[in-house]
């Protein structure tokens, strides 16, 4: 199979990779996990209730599980730490230096958040060193997802729940085992060092991912047309067209400012420099933030733009479906639906786009 | 790669009181730090946290560099208890600055009101420099009282000056002021330029700035020569953090100097 690939980090496409679809056993790839840990921190979804979160591997451990959908947790968590220190005292060194993150079972909305990151975030004059630093050492083995999880919308923000690009290596689960495509120079490598673990795909296996792809995204595209989401390509007029809306007041009601859904979303990027002196040495941390809270866009004297809740509700609507389209020409949404998920006031992006678009 | 995120140390060389709330203070980074006017630099205190100046003084000299600064909330509570002799930390130029080299051959007016009149002596001191090549030069300055005017020396200085019609105004005067009393926009209607053409510079509280943007709009000025400083709450200060949108644009990078044609439309660009 053949890919056209864009590598995040050099924007520069190039076409990888001839190879027949292999075959890993479970067995195999336990093993193949096991010797990764040497040279990365490699993260597996394991099963947390009836959803599935992401800690470290550790040795001889085998116990994870390739979720049928995303994680409950963003992956970001893992590039872009929720805490961080950044900068020591005034030395111009760039501070957390350990060992890249590999992270397994990544699922195609998860990895549409790395676009957006990297967008964000990789930038030759000032970019975020940590983050850039993991992104280009990093490694990413991605998964096809084969359920579909409630909150599910990724059809609708144009993204099929099965990975096309942005990953090293990708595995399509199959009995006791997966099959495995490359997607980058580093996961063909990958592969071709460990040659053994891996068989060539049967053709019954072939059909069944396919097959399994399909369902899945039928059942995502379903429940998107039942809601009414608004299609991709119309979403950023509709939120032009409401922004003067009542519609955001009325759903903001629920919200208690928590920032949730910021914390959650694979997306979202905001954060907080913030000192502090520590034995005498200055520490500067990067701390994420949230622009649900009321004094994100506050200054000094006291004015604030977003004065009210509902004003920022309707500004992060404004970043994912009107600011991303407008810099980087894709939806600033991956339709993982963690944000509804995780909402204490019920708020469901999926109907606040619905009754923008019926409105 | 350069971590965006670390500072320069540098030595408070001398603290100046402008006003009750507001001082200057002449620093001397230990790394060459040049900046242009209109760039800003997240100016520190060890342990206290960072937030975001203009700096006052002239961007020609290249050893120190002055930053006046009102104490207004925690991190301007510690600049403010600085002394000559302390450490701080400095990171940046950040933002984009005024494009000086447009400015050749116009008509330049600059309106700058209250503590806005900082980073304005930063850019005066880059027209002047460039005055030969500018046709015309206008500067109309307001403060609140006689008592808020900043750099009282520069200012009767340039008042000196043949080469700039220039005019201070308070909004409310006691017995030292002999000049106008009024809000800036009360001094700009005897200005004498080619308005078509001109390009004007407008830096102060957003009140300020709201109303003598409508003004200048009405003396005939163009909204792509309207020069804005716009002040949002602004944190890493090189477009990652998030806090500064204005529409399509972050205020640190972008701007903070934006021509009011870009963000005319975009909602809170007062606020």
């Amino acid at each position: 199979m053949n890919f056209v690939l864009l590598n995040p980090l050099t924007n520069a496409f190039h076409l990888s990779i001839s190879l027949p679809m292999l075959f890993i056993k479970r067995s195999n790839f336990d093993q193949l996990l096991k010797s990764l840990t040497g040279d990365y921190k490699v993260y597996v979804p394991r099963s947390m209730g009836n959803t599935t979160g992401y800690s470290l591997l550790g040795e001889s451990d085998t116990n994870y599980e390739i979720g049928e959908i995303r994680s409950f947790d963003p992956l970001k968590s893992f590039y872009f730490l929720s805490r961080e220190k950044v900068a020591e005292d005034f030395k111009p060194d760039i501070i957390r230096d350990d060992k890249p993150p590999c992270i397994v079972g990544a699922k195609a909305c998860d990895l549409k958040g790395f676009r957006v990151l990297d967008f964000v975030f990789i930038d030759d004059e000032c970019g975020d060193p940590t983050y850039m630093k993991a992104r280009e050492k990093g490694l990413i083995i991605s998964a096809d997802c084969t359920g579909f999880g409630e909150t599910c919308f990724c059809t609708a923000v144009d993204i099929d729940p099965w990975p096309q690009s942005d990953f090293d290596v990708n595995l399509s689960p199959v009995d006791d085992g997966f099959i495995v495509t490359t997607g980058s120079d580093k996961g063909l490598n990958l592969i071709e060092s460990n040659k053994s673990l891996f068989i060539e795909a049967t053709d019954t296996q072939i059909e069944f991912i396919q097959q399994n792809r399909s369902t899945v995204k039928s059942s995502v595209m379903k429940s998107a047309k039942a809601l009414r989401i608004p299609v991709a390509d119309r979403l950023r007029r509709v939120i032009k067209k409401q922004y003067d809306s009542n519609i955001w007041k009325d759903a903001s009601e629920d919200c208690v400012e928590c920032g949730a859904c910021n914390t959650i979303c694979p997306t979202c990027h905001c954060f907080l420099l913030y000192d502090q002196k520590s034995d005498g040495r200055l520490a500067r941390f990067r701390i994420w933030d949230s622009c649900m809270l009321h004094d994100f866009a506050r200054v000094a004297g006291g004015d604030n733009p977003r004065d009210r809740l509902w004003m920022r509700l309707r500004n992060r609507f404004d970043k994912k479906f009107n600011y991303f389209p407008e810099v980087l020409k894709e939806i600033g949404c991956t339709g993982c639906g963690r944000c509804i998920a995780a909402c204490p006031g019920k708020i469901d992006i999926r109907e606040v786009l619905a009754r923008l678009e019926v409105t | 790669m350069k971590n965006p995120y670390s500072s320069i140390e540098a030595e408070v060389l001398k603290v100046t009181t402008e006003t009750p709330s507001i001082k200057t203070f002449l620093l001397k980074p230990k790394e060459e730090l040049t900046f242009k006017p209109g760039q800003f630099m997240e100016f520190s205190v060890p342990g206290s946290g960072e937030a975001p100046f203009t700096p006052s003084s002239d961007s020609q000299i290249k050893d120190t560099m002055e930053i006046t600064i009102v104490k207004v909330g925690k991190v301007t509570d510690a600049i403010h208890e600085l002394k000559p002799g302390d450490t701080v930390g400095l990171r940046g130029p950040l933002g984009k600055g005024y494009p000086l080299t447009k400015f050749i051959g116009q008509d330049i007016l600059v309106i700058g009101g209250g503590v806005g009149l900082a980073p304005v002596r930063t850019l005066m001191y880059g027209l002047f420099h460039m005055r030969d090549q500018l046709s015309g030069l206008v500067y109309r300055g307001g403060c609140r009282n006689p008592e808020e005017f900043l750099y009282r020396k520069e200012l009767e200085e340039w008042m000196k000056r043949d080469d700039i019609d220039m005019k201070l105004t308070v909004d409310q005067g006691d017995d030292s002021w002999d000049g106008p009393v009024g809000v800036v926009t009360t001094i700009m209607d005897d200005i004498d330029v080619n308005f078509e053409r001109a390009k004007a510079i407008v830096c102060g509280p957003p009140i300020m700035m709201k109303f003598a943007t409508f003004k200048l709009q009405e003396l005939g000025v163009k909204d792509r020569n309207i020069y804005l400083s716009m002040e949002k709450n602004m944190s890493c200060g090189f477009g990652k953090c998030g806090h500064c949108r204005i529409g399509p644009y972050y205020c640190c990078k972008d701007g903070p100097v934006f021509t009011y044609d870009m963000i005319r439309e975009y909602p809170g660009i007062w606020e």
